[in-house]
């Protein structure tokens, strides 16, 4: 049996394998190993980088829900309510503005709309605001109103439905049976009062 | 009355034979086995006799319904407890832990920080033998972890690795089966009994579809659709998701493996400070396979 010298003790070798020795072939011992399930040949076509950057869907036709969040302004402060040391002293609370005129990531129809429904939610300066101090922890507050934003614009860009022609007609029918049945009665108790009066 | 000799030999016999006992004497057996009435001539007044208090008083068993398939008969059984021997379990190591861990240097952050480093920081401790298959990261301590560390624990919540990845560190969940946990938890008790390093098996059933999974970064998951999920976690957490370049952040072992630079049949030798490679084709094969 071929036997490898080590130098040093087994702690190094077990624990100082940096990426020098796997990247380079030099110290063959040291190599990646790659067995018959490695990735490569569980996934042939894929590129095997699991931190490659992947390109962000783009908002054009219509709103994918990405949104930049360099284009956000985040702000945090502390909570209100119950808590103790801990609402006393961490900054929980989310704070989420941008300015809805100029986001770049927003379609233009998203943008009016949101100008036009969410008008409450929007301040002077145009700054769309979204609050959370939904949970204990700052990080999923800022998820909860991120969240709730990609509510409001899929909100706003959505298209009430039409009507059928069927539906339309069958509304129009009810409304004047109602119609007629309000006015009948209606003359029916004028006439039952000036019945009951007595001209004196 | 026997003779002289017949006494003898029953005498003889008597220091041989067992003590007399209830169990070798033929007696009358006073407590018959109770037995409920049933049906035909154990049917009627079921030996509560006619009339009387007696048989008006002498109630059915608890549960009884009148000859209705009782209750406690209709509901099926629901056990508990079931296959409980063959459960998993993941003691937890929390965020708020490791990052302590990191800052006090009882880790080392430039390596992939897995079962064995957070057994050798002496904190953790995992006994396989109970089936403690590893160990999961809880998220006590998600806003405050700010260290981009290269993690491999068997077990993560999605905001966990949200609260990894936003660090900038990369995070991966990875099986062992338990002669390889045997092996890492104390890896130099594994050496000193001089057996070869084990090939580490796959996941069992129900655990390879956590396994392949990217949103749970699995370690046989497609590392495309990996770099993918990371992106909409990003998204969801309301981050902007940091470069990793490759290097000690991405560096992972292979499904097979259980050292980093050790394969599988390798027979490291603590003595004399050597480590021994497979030679025959056949065992070669099978460790690689």
């Amino acid at each position: 049996m071929a036997a490898t010298m080590y130098a040093g003790c087994v702690r190094r070798l077990l624990f100082s394998c940096n990426s020098q020795c796997l990247n380079t072939g030099a110290s063959a011992h040291l190599s990646g190993f790659k067995s018959a399930y490695s990735l490569d040949k569980l996934y042939p076509g894929s590129n095997l980088s699991f931190t490659a950057s992947v390109p962000a869907p783009s908002n054009d036709k219509g709103f994918s829900g990405y949104i930049p969040i360099k284009e956000l302004e985040i702000s945090y402060s502390r909570s209100g309510g119950p808590g103790g040391q801990n609402v006393n002293k961490l900054n929980t609370k989310v704070d989420v503005r941008f300015h809805v005129a100029t986001a770049s990531w927003l379609p233009q129809e998203a943008k009016d709309g949101l100008l036009q429904k969410y008008r409450s939610r929007i301040s002077r300066d145009g700054y769309l605001l979204v609050r959370s101090e939904r949970t204990r922890s700052q990080h999923l507050n800022i998820a909860d109103a991120l969240d709730r934003i990609r509510y409001l614009v899929t909100d706003v860009l959505q298209k009430p439905k039409e009507a059928s022609p069927e539906s339309i007609e069958k509304h129009r029918r009810l409304h004047e049976r109602a119609t007629r049945e309000r006015l009948r009665e209606k003359r029916h108790r004028s006439a039952m009062k000036r019945q009951n009066t007595v001209d004196l | 009355m026997a003779s002289r000799a017949g006494q003898e030999k029953a005498l003889r016999l008597l220091r041989h034979l067992p003590r007399v006992a209830l169990n070798n004497i033929d007696h009358p057996n006073p407590k018959p086995a109770s037995r409920r009435k049933r049906g035909a001539h154990g049917g009627d007044t079921h030996g509560a006799g006619d009339k009387g208090s007696k048989a008006r008083q002498h109630f059915a068993r608890a549960g009884f319904e009148g000859g209705q398939t009782p209750f406690y008969i209709r509901i099926p059984r629901e056990d508990p407890y079931k296959g409980h021997h063959l459960r998993r379990e993941y003691p937890p190591v929390s965020l708020h832990q490791l990052q302590l861990m990191v800052d006090t240097d009882r880790v080392d952050a430039g390596r992939q920080i897995d079962l064995t480093q957070i057994c050798n920081s002496g904190l953790f401790r995992l006994e396989p033998l109970r089936r403690q298959f590893g160990f999961q990261l809880t998220d006590e301590g998600m806003d405050e972890f700010v260290t981009p560390v290269n993690l491999e624990v068997q077990w993560a919540s999605e905001r966990v690795i949200a609260a990894v990845e936003r660090a900038g560190g990369t995070i991966t969940t990875a099986f062992y089966d338990m002669a390889s946990l045997q092996a890492m938890v104390d890896p130099e008790r594994f050496f000193k009994r001089g057996v070869p390093i084990p090939r580490r098996a796959l996941p069992p059933q129900d655990a390879v579809g956590y396994y392949t999974d990217p949103s749970t970064r699995g370690y046989l998951a497609d590392p495309e659709q990996v770099a993918r999920h990371r992106l909409t976690l990003a998204q969801k957490y309301g981050y902007e998701l940091p470069k990793v370049k490759e290097g000690p952040l991405t560096e992972r072992k292979d499904p097979r493996q259980i050292f980093f630079g050790l394969e599988p049949g390798w027979l490291v030798n603590l003595t004399d400070k050597q480590v021994w490679r497979v030679k025959d084709p056949v065992m070669s094969e099978y460790f690689r396979s």
